[in-house]
């Protein structure tokens, strides 16, 4: 960044946080920076200008005006915006402020609309079925997904360990016409944003109105030694392959490992410790078997706050898990089955389950919707991102809550978005202004084995902090997710 | 990512920042990219 954009006068400064001036220059000769890297040994600019996460970078326009400040790099993203400060380009989505209110539009209304919808999982399916039901037939509505299967995901956990088939958490998309909704599988290959039209690689699809709701690409491989050594915590293949893994286990190590942020449904990793450890007990193996947890968050779900971050934690002290927290990952070494710290430490895992890392799918990054962080960036009311009609809900955007944090990435969200994005569009097309917002409420259970789960929700928008509360676990929760499992199937498959 | 401090808030999108108050050693009149990091 430095080097490309010198010459246009941009500055750039490294900061230390909590480091010496020492380790500042070994590391500044280290990378051969030309840029300088400063001490901030007591870590007093860190606490006052970002988020508590490293990395974090933070650019700054020549009147002081913060332009970002963000923890993931993507350097398309970011280049972008700089070269947008130099260029004094259109506004680019990198204004957009999370927290904006809702801008009151008047649009003429529209006689027959053309609504696109780009993924069919929680919330693409749940887009497209309210919009069916909300819209007359003169307004055509359109979902496309490269699988032609709807998966409940948050039922892996139950597929793992045996309590699910594969064939009863999928239902097919093409059941989607029967509600008068037009499927289409395939990739899509082409978001083109000026022409209002999205590609796949056999057909074209224009639209008044784009929902983006492709989730996060799962990528594994980014992560040397994984497809060697782990098996995928995140999806059906891995699942069903823990579950072969799990039924010969004998003893031994069991790992779950988390080795970058984000990820999706932040209960899942613990809830699945949870699950492996009561498999275990009553297999009869518990007692020749480790089971450990490592993960690069302080505490389990951070953006929840202590009172649940704690209360998980004593469940794992209690079940006898050995939780790894602030675990800085290193590599995987599969000949030796290790998993290495950055310290050098070793840990030999016989069973390791992983959480692969997750980015935004490849065809949004020539799109223009993505932003610095590498998601899209959107209204944190009203979903809205800087392109006109177009939407993005669930897992794929980034949404920055009032504490500086990110709005987590799970299903639960990406159904109350849906629901908003629908409104927005149903008025817009009926001619009202829309009055509909997100407020940013979410709950989720967390399994915990042996017929019992906990229970979690609140309001995630609220200020200074998420305000969050934790019910006791017990059976009542369990069975309100499987009721839950059961409703959405139904609901909407 | 790690996270060093839970409470700490940061600064957001739009606000203003005033570098000459930071101790930097930047003029700001052309942009600055500020990069936290921590060695592992």
């Amino acid at each position: 960044m430095f080097d490309r954009f010198r010459s246009s006068g941009l500055e750039v400064v490294c900061v230390g946080a909590f480091e010496t001036a020492e380790s500042c220059e070994a590391w500044r000769q280290r990378f051969g920076l030309g840029c300088p890297v400063v001490p901030d040994e007591d870590g007093t600019l860190f606490r006052r200008l970002t988020n508590g996460w490293v990395p974090c970078n933070i650019l700054v326009a020549p009147d002081g005006t913060v332009l970002f400040a963000e923890n993931e790099f993507d350097e398309t993203g970011y280049v972008a915006a700089i070269a947008a400060l130099y260029e004094r380009a259109a506004p680019s989505p990198l204004d957009r402020q999370a927290d904006q209110p809702a801008v009151e539009r008047h649009v003429p209304s529209r006689a027959a609309a053309r609504i696109v919808v780009l993924g069919g999982g929680t919330g693409g399916l749940v887009t497209a079925r309210e919009l069916r039901r909300r819209l007359g037939r003169e307004h055509h509505v359109v979902l496309i997904d490269r699988s032609p299967v709807h998966l409940f995901a948050p039922s892996l956990l139950w597929l793992m360990v045996g309590r699910r088939e594969p064939r009863q958490i999928q239902r097919p998309l093409t059941r989607l016409a029967a509600h008068g909704i037009e499927f289409h599988q395939g990739d899509v290959s082409e978001i083109d944003l000026d022409a209002r039209v999205v590609r796949t690689e056999s057909a074209a699809f224009a639209f008044d109105y784009l929902v983006v709701s492709l989730g996060a690409e799962l990528a594994p491989r980014d992560v040397p030694g994984f497809d060697e050594m782990a098996l995928n915590l995140y999806d059906l293949e891995g699942s069903s392959r823990i579950r072969a893994a799990l039924q010969s286990f004998r003893g031994g190590r069991i790992g779950v490992l988390i080795p970058s942020m984000p990820f999706k449904c932040p209960a899942a990793p613990y809830e699945a410790a949870f699950l492996i450890e009561a498999h275990c007990r009553e297999a009869g193996v518990r007692e020749k078997t480790e089971i450990h947890l490592f993960t690069p968050e302080h505490q389990p779900m951070p953006v929840a706050g202590s009172t649940v971050g704690d209360a998980v934690v004593e469940v794992l002290r209690g079940r006898g898990i050995q939780y790894h927290p602030l675990f800085t990952f290193e590599s995987l070494r599969p000949e030796r089955r290790e998993v290495v710290s950055s310290d050098g430490s070793a840990t030999q895992i016989d069973l390791l389950l992983g959480v692969p890392p997750h980015r935004a799918p490849d065809v949004l990054r020539a799109s223009g919707l993505l932003g610095v962080s590498g998601w899209i960036h959107v209204d944190a009311r009203t979903l809205r991102t800087a392109h006109e009609g177009v939407f993005a809900v669930g897992d794929v955007t980034s949404i920055r809550l009032p504490n500086g944090k990110t709005l987590p990435k799970a299903g639960v969200f990406a159904h109350a978005e849906a629901k908003i994005v629908v409104q927005q569009i149903v008025d817009e097309i009926q001619g009202r202004p829309s009055q509909k917002s997100f407020d940013g409420r979410g709950s989720c259970w967390i399994e915990l084995g042996d017929g019992k789960a906990g229970f979690a929700g609140g309001q995630f928008y609220a200020e200074p902090e998420p305000h969050v509360r934790m019910f006791r676990p017990g059976r009542m929760w369990h069975w309100g997710k499987v009721a839950f499992e059961q409703w959405w199937l139904r609901r909407w498959c | 990512m790690k996270v060093l401090d839970e409470s700490s808030t940061g600064v957001q999108t739009g606000a203003h920042l005033a570098l000459g108050d930071l101790s930097l050693p930047v003029s700001g009149t052309a942009g600055v990219l500020l990069v936290f990091w921590k060695e592992r």
